[in-house]
């Protein structure tokens, strides 16, 4: 009888370093709009450039469009690096759970602001 | 006492039920298109239809997303004897998450508009909007790549994934972490309509 061979964790580990980096797009895109004017009008143009209604969304749309560039994006490039290897996956899992935990935590709209107090260079 | 037969393909006893549940949906729905007054049903907004689809299909995408949170439960319990069970749900899960932002998106317009909840909220209670709307509205994003990467895992390792403990794990989180950033922006959602629809 004939088996299937194993697919290479590496694919289940591109799936997931992709996502995590999608949403530590979203926290570091809603951090940079509220840093500057100039910087909201750049993640705003994100969206501009292809969502409809972004108008109305706002910067909201830039942060969704650049999350789901990153996203598509990494996983692209990730895959292709990581298709055809074994990856930890207890490690990639570990690693996963961190970057959602750290993107809860920097969209949790007081620790957003205490960080921008932070950089943010006073007026 | 003979032992009962199984059946040999549970998708040949699950058919008549889906039709039978397909039929009563449409014989009501025409019905009640006929005869109901729906529009006293969606509310006067004029932008009651976006909210209705908004509603019906984060309740929906509730109900999938709960289902999800047992299968993975199931998962790693080892009580699921073939993958296949669960990737057409968890193909369910992810599409309802993609509407639901969808249609969410549509209603932000309406929600920030001028005299809109925004405004009422900046106004009155300006906490409720910087603390828990701008909150809700990223982790209803956080659902995507979740319920996305976990149907793909379903797809690509397919039975794969019962024999391996990691992949299972893996899955299994996807689904829990799935349902628990919608119930958070679901709960949430659901406060500030309580408090001020659109």
């Amino acid at each position: 009888m004939m088996t299937t061979p194993e697919k290479p964790t590496g694919i289940a580990a591109a799936s997931l370093f992709a996502a995590a980096l999608s949403l530590l797009t979203l926290a570091a895109s809603h951090l940079l709009a509220g840093y500057s004017e100039a910087a909201k009008t750049w993640v705003h143009a994100w969206g501009k450039a292809w969502m409809p209604g972004a108008q109305g969304i706002g910067p909201y749309s830039g942060k969704e469009t650049l999350m789901l560039v990153v996203w598509i994006g990494s996983w692209i490039l990730l895959h292709r690096w990581l298709k055809k290897r074994e990856v930890n996956l207890t490690l990639a899992g570990i690693l996963f759970l961190a970057a959602i935990g750290v993107a809860t935590t920097l969209l949790w709209p007081p620790v957003t602001e205490a960080v921008l107090h932070l950089v943010k260079p006073s007026p | 006492m003979p032992e009962p037969k199984r059946m040999e393909n549970e998708g040949d006893t699950a058919r008549p039920l889906g039709w039978m549940v397909g039929m009563l949906a449409v014989v009501g729905l025409i019905v009640s298109l006929g005869t109901a007054p729906l529009s006293g049903l969606l509310g006067e907004s004029r932008y009651a239809l976006e909210g209705a689809l908004h509603g019906v299909s984060a309740g929906l995408f509730m109900v999938t997303a709960t289902i999800g949170l047992f299968q993975g439960y199931r998962l790693l319990a080892g009580n699921i004897q073939r993958v296949a069970q669960l990737e057409f749900g968890a193909a369910v899960n992810a599409f309802l998450a993609f509407l639901t932002i969808l249609f969410g998106n549509r209603i932000y317009i309406f929600y920030q508009a001028k005299g809109a909840p925004r405004t009422y909220f900046l106004e009155n209670m300006p906490e409720i909007h910087k603390i828990f709307f701008e909150f809700k509205e990223f982790m209803a994003l956080f659902t995507l790549p979740l319920a996305v990467t976990a149907a793909y895992l379903f797809w690509v390792y397919r039975d794969q994934i019962l024999r391996s403990r990691p992949l299972r794990t893996v899955s299994a989180i996807l689904l829990a972490l799935t349902f628990f950033y919608f119930l958070v922006a679901f709960v949430l959602g659901a406060a500030i309509t309580k408090l001020r629809s659109i």
